[in-house]
Parts: C-alpha cells; structure tokens; sequence
C-alpha cells in the first residue's frame, strides 16, 4: 500500500539560481546536492518542517531522460508558465504572502477566501506556478 | 549503406567474436576469418557497415570493460585492469585510455568512487531514467 508521496520533481530552468529563490524566497533547505558523473546534479530540497518529503530541482537537458526536442518543449512550457507544480500549504496565508511579496516572488492572485481556505498563487523564477494555501481550520 | 543481408550477419559474426573473445590479443586475420574474408575486403565492408574499423572496435570494448572494472572491484590495480582487457602493455594502455576516456586509470577510479557514492543518494529510478547506470 501506498503511505505517502517523498519526492517529486519539479523542472527548472537553472538549478543554481532555482537552489537560490527556494532557499532565499520560499525559506527551504538543501536535502541533498550531489554530482552524479560530470553533467547530472541531484538537487533536492526540503522545508523545515517536512525533511521527508523532497522536492527535485532538474534542469531540462538533452542527453540524459531527454532528446534536444523534448528538453526544449519543457523549457518552453516552463517560459510560456502553463506548468502547475502543486500546492503548498502554510498556517497564515496572508502573512506568509506579506513575506513572499516583499522578498521579490511574483503573485498571479492575492490571498483569497476559498471553500478549502485562504489561497494565493505564485510563481518560481523558473516559470512553476503554486498554489499557496491555508487549509481552513489550520491556523 | 550495407545492404546484403548475408555480408551483414557475416560482419555481425565477427563482432560478436570480438565482443567474447576482446580480452584475447586478436589479429585481423583471426577477426576477418570469422566473417570469412580477406583481411583488406573485410576491413573496408566492416567499416562500412558499423562506422568504425575492427581495430577501433576492439579498443572500445577494451576500454568499457576497463572502465567497468576500476568502478566495480576496489581491489584491482590499473595493471591487472590492463592485462585482464587484453592489453599487453601498461603503457599503451595507458595512453589509449587516457585518449578514450580523458582521464589516466587512476584518476577515472578516483571519480568513479566519487560518483558511486553521490549515486547511493539518488533513487534507482532517476538512475535508470537518466541513463546514469555506466556514469
């Protein structure tokens, strides 16, 4: 039986200035950063609270899982912003998108009452949106 | 573009006999009587068929073998790698590994250690996904 989801990948389109905006922006932490042979970099990153659950920062790159064609599709797709990546939660999301905001991240909607709870929508410096939510009830 | 289906498994037949017989020291006579022609006629259509001469062939089984072995077995030293592959000389060895790979024995090893070990940190699946299995 499946327990629960411990990595995920999200495509970015510089892993050095995306290891940047995920630790400086959104105040996550290098889980693990390892080169394997000279051209692939394991980059993983994780929040305080949740050091079992990684999200993998991979550049689109041909030669490896992708041919030329396809790591471009995925870096247009990436520039075009139409890759949605997931949703994170928070206990304050109006406090939490105050922060956000005032470090330079890119808001496509300000907090808003939900059936769910409070959310915003943002965007990493790679083009991934995120939906930023405060489930109801957890603060 | 080789066409002929039975000069093609002919040609095929004598590669396989380079792929089980490379740590052997192997002539073109003996490779070319695999395939059952002259030495020159077989080097022309070998190379017209894989894009590579027999004698190159060899040496990059060589090499991957070689490769394989310094980032498998810990104990083995650069000198039995090479006689193990079917070089008869540490030098030549040497050399042509240092051209194929752009690293000396020794050096290879010690990256290949490196990269095993940030390799038990990544799950199988991007391994195999990626193609880092032979990194």
């Amino acid at each position: 039986m499946i327990q629960r989801m411990s990595h995920a990948t999200i495509f970015v389109t510089d892993q050095n200035q995306a290891l940047e905006f995920y630790r400086d922006k959104l105040g996550f932490r290098v889980h693990t950063d390892a080169m394997v042979g000279p051209d692939f970099r394991w980059l993983t990153m994780c929040t305080n609270d949740d050091p079992h659950f990684e999200i993998i920062l991979m550049e689109p790159k041909p030669g490896m899982l992708m041919d030329e064609e396809t790591s471009n599709t995925v870096r247009s797709l990436l520039a075009k912003g139409v890759l949605g990546a997931g949703v994170f939660n928070t206990s304050d999301c109006r406090a939490t998108y105050e922060e956000m905001k005032a470090k330079g991240v890119q808001f496509i909607s300000e907090p808003a009452e939900r059936p769910y709870g409070i959310e915003a929508v943002f965007r990493d410096n790679s083009g991934n949106w995120f939906s930023l939510t405060q489930p109801t009830g957890a603060s | 573009m080789l066409e002929d289906v039975e000069t093609l498994e002919r040609l095929a037949r004598a590669r396989d006999f380079i792929d089980h017989c490379y740590d052997h020291p192997l002539s073109l006579d003996q490779i070319s009587e695999k395939a059952c022609f002259s030495r020159y006629h077989f080097l022309r259509l070998f190379r017209q068929a894989f894009n590579i001469t027999p004698h190159q062939y060899l040496i990059e089984r060589r090499i991957e073998k070689a490769k394989e072995l310094l980032r498998t077995d810990r104990d083995v030293t650069v000198t039995d790698v090479c006689f193990e592959v079917g070089f008869q000389s540490l030098g030549s060895f040497s050399s042509l590994f240092h051209k194929c790979v752009g690293h000396a024995p020794i050096t290879y090893r010690e990256k290949a250690r490196e990269t095993e070990a940030a390799k038990r940190q990544v799950p199988g699946c991007f391994i195999v996904m990626y193609k880092l299995e032979s990194v």
